[in-house]
């Protein structure tokens, strides 16, 4: 088990954003997290990466308690947020030669370019990020990610505002990444074409609460995933 | 005629002899050295006042101070010595009968222009302030370009900075494919 | 180490980005021009070289306090603003390294302010009393003023999170600490006058300078004003330490 999530309650003022929320992600696993706007994605994310306190509830992750060692846990996973923005007066080598500089294990010169190329920049390296599409600046992102090999790689909405070409490339690093070096992606999306192209498991929040998860292939023998989406928000609600 | 021309004479001097001035004009004379001053602005000048008791009895406490007047042509006006002088007005204890005071007021010369400089004494015994004849001051304006060789750094300190960052963004658009 | 990389990062920016050179190359034209007049202007070329440099350590060390309010107001919150911070914070380095980052930029820009500085103080007070003094002091109480303002403004930024908002309040500050150039000299000798300036530390800076340049007082007559601020810098960096601890996205 790569994460275990108990009774995760966080709060913003009056406000309840996560509400119990307990789950687990498996070793191996794309986790497709739904959710309409607002359901807590994002905040569960947080948590879970320790840039927000939760309330209360415990996170495992990896075997480490997210809130007594998060330097640990920083180490092992990774992470993409929503809103990423970048350094744009830095070319994409510096960028990710100052990121790789905040580990023990810093990359070398050859390993920037690796990492550059694997996420399909290379040619790039020298480039000012100002210049990058969106579509290049998030596999700049997804590069940054993967600077400590991470063992989880969370994702915030990782195709938002991309173009078609955009999307099945994000969709085909993730494949390869997943496949190929065994990480564990936690994807975050209201995208249901992202879930049915990348996830094998899921789960779908609404209103703080996890409304439904389990095997993707087994809710689809139920109906579309559109269909238990709506289904599943709607009975949130209620 | 002739008598009466006399008589008149008589009575003017008996006047003149019996009246007893509250003017310190009889008794104090006031004259500044040196009469006419060629300078630069920045220059610092030196006056002289010497004060005279031409009367039999010692004053006391008087006050003499100096001051200036702007006669360029067009700029007409007192000054005010705020700048020029830190030592504008003394005050006398006492000069004896006879004798004499001798004063010095330095002044640093601010601005250019044509004025005219006279020290003026006070007894607070008598009515009428005694001055001094005028001192004419003529300052001439110096175009000091390059004071303490200040421009090269002036013009050239924002210059390189200019120029290494020029340099630093040229190296690192060649850099940068 | 963490610290040093961020630090590097900062002040890469502020040579490779206009941020940084707009201040640098303003600072040199200010000062060039101040210069030029205090030593050409036919009524300010007659100030002593002790006015002179006290004027110059003045303006030098307003503009220290001023960078490092705007720099320390740009340091959470314009990371914010601008998404950076989180993929900062997902590395691992805790916000105190971020912060100390940061300072340590806001002080490597003093200095180059500070350096700048130097020649146009060399030029203008040559041969005048106490100048080596004055740059001991400028140096010192400019370098501890830094980190006061700057802490104080990160700390700010770090805790309302809104660039506008920080710059607001930060230029509020400044003004704040400016506020003695206002007061006419009658009023500052007041007792009342006299405690504002006590507990401004720009004002017990600035008399420290008049103290040290103009009336060649020893350290003897410095220490409780010295003092004073350093109470201030380590007062910043305890609110500093405490609004990062806190700081949450």
């Amino acid at each position: 088990m790569v994460i275990r999530v108990e009774n995760l309650i966080k709060k913003y003022d009056e406000r309840t954003a996560l509400d119990g929320l307990n789950f687990t992600v498996e070793d191996g696993d794309i986790y497709g997290f739904l959710g309409p706007n607002g359901a807590g994605k994002t905040t569960t994310i947080r948590i879970l990466t320790g840039i927000i306190r939760a309330d209360s509830g415990q996170v495992i992750i990896e075997g480490h308690d997210v809130f007594r060692e998060i330097m640990e846990v920083k180490r092992l996973v990774n992470a993409l947020p929503e809103s990423n923005g970048y350094y744009e007066w830095m070319t994409a080598y510096e960028y990710i030669e100052f990121f790789s500089n905040l580990y023990e294990e810093k990359k070398s010169k050859q390993g920037i370019l690796k990492l550059l190329d694997d996420v399909g920049l290379n040619g790039k390296e020298g480039h000012l990020i100002r210049s990058f599409s969106r579509g290049m600046k998030q596999r700049l992102g997804i590069a940054r990610a993967l600077i400590n090999r991470p063992k989880l790689l969370f994702l915030d909405e990782p195709t938002n505002g991309l173009d078609p070409k955009g999307r099945r490339d994000i969709h085909d690093l993730l494949i390869d990444l997943n496949q190929k070096q065994g990480t564990t992606i936690f994807l975050s999306t209201h995208l249901l074409d992202d879930v049915e192209r990348l996830c094998n498991r899921i789960a779908i929040l609404n209103y703080g609460k996890i409304v439904r998860a389990g095997d993707l292939r087994e809710m689809k023998g139920k109906g579309t995933i559109e269909d238990i989406f709506f289904l599943s928000t709607k009975e949130g609600a209620q | 005629m002739k008598k009466s021309s006399l008589l008149l004479s008589i009575i003017f001097m008996a006047i003149i002899v019996n009246y007893t001035p509250a003017s310190a004009a009889s008794r104090i004379a006031v004259t500044i050295n040196p009469p006419s001053i060629q300078a630069n602005m920045g220059d610092t000048i030196t006056y002289t006042g010497t004060i005279t008791n031409s009367s039999d009895v010692e004053v006391s406490n008087i006050i003499a101070y100096i001051s200036l007047a702007n006669i360029t042509q067009g700029k007409e006006s007192p000054m005010d010595l705020e700048d020029w002088s830190a030592n504008k007005a003394v005050k006398i204890e006492t000069i004896p009968p006879h004798g004499t005071y001798e004063g010095k007021w330095p002044m640093r010369l601010i601005d250019s222009g044509s004025y005219v400089a006279y020290i003026t004494v006070v007894d607070k015994n008598d009515n009428t302030p005694v001055s001094s004849m005028m001192s004419r001051l003529e300052i001439q304006r110096i175009l000091r370009l390059n004071p303490h060789n200040v421009l090269p750094i002036a013009i050239g300190e924002p210059i390189l900075i200019g120029l290494i960052f020029a340099a630093i963004a040229l190296r690192r658009r060649k850099g940068i494919v | 180490m963490k610290t040093i990389y961020i630090m590097q990062k900062e002040i890469r920016e502020s040579v490779l980005t206009p941020k940084g050179f707009l201040w640098y190359i303003l600072t040199s034209i200010i000062l060039s021009v101040l210069s030029y007049l205090f030593l050409t202007n036919s009524e300010l070329s007659l100030l002593d070289q002790g006015q002179m440099l006290y004027m110059i350590m003045n303006f030098v060390t307003a503009l220290g306090i001023l960078i490092g309010l705007i720099f320390g107001a740009d340091a959470f919150a314009g990371e914010i603003e601008r998404g950076t911070l989180e993929s900062l914070l997902l590395s691992p380095v805790n916000k105190t390294e971020v912060a100390m980052g940061k300072l340590g930029a806001a002080l490597i820009n003093w200095g180059i302010i500070f350096a700048i500085s130097l020649p146009y103080l060399f030029v203008v007070c040559k041969g005048g009393q106490n100048l080596l003094f004055g740059i001991v002091y400028l140096a010192i109480l400019g370098t501890l003023l830094t980190i006061t303002f700057s802490a104080f403004s990160m700390g700010l930024s770090a805790r309302i999170k809104s660039m506008k908002n920080s710059l607001i309040i930060s230029f509020f500050i400044f003004l704040l600490a400016g506020s003695p150039i206002f007061l006419s000299a009658a009023l500052r000798g007041t007792w009342f006058g006299r405690i504002l300036d006590l507990i401004n530390p720009f004002a017990d800076a600035i008399n420290t300078f008049d103290s040290v340049v103009i009336d060649n007082q020893g350290f003897g007559y410095q220490t409780g004003r010295v003092a004073i601020i350093c109470g201030y810098t380590l007062l910043s960096l305890w609110f500093l330490k405490r609004s990062v601890s806190r700081l949450e996205m």
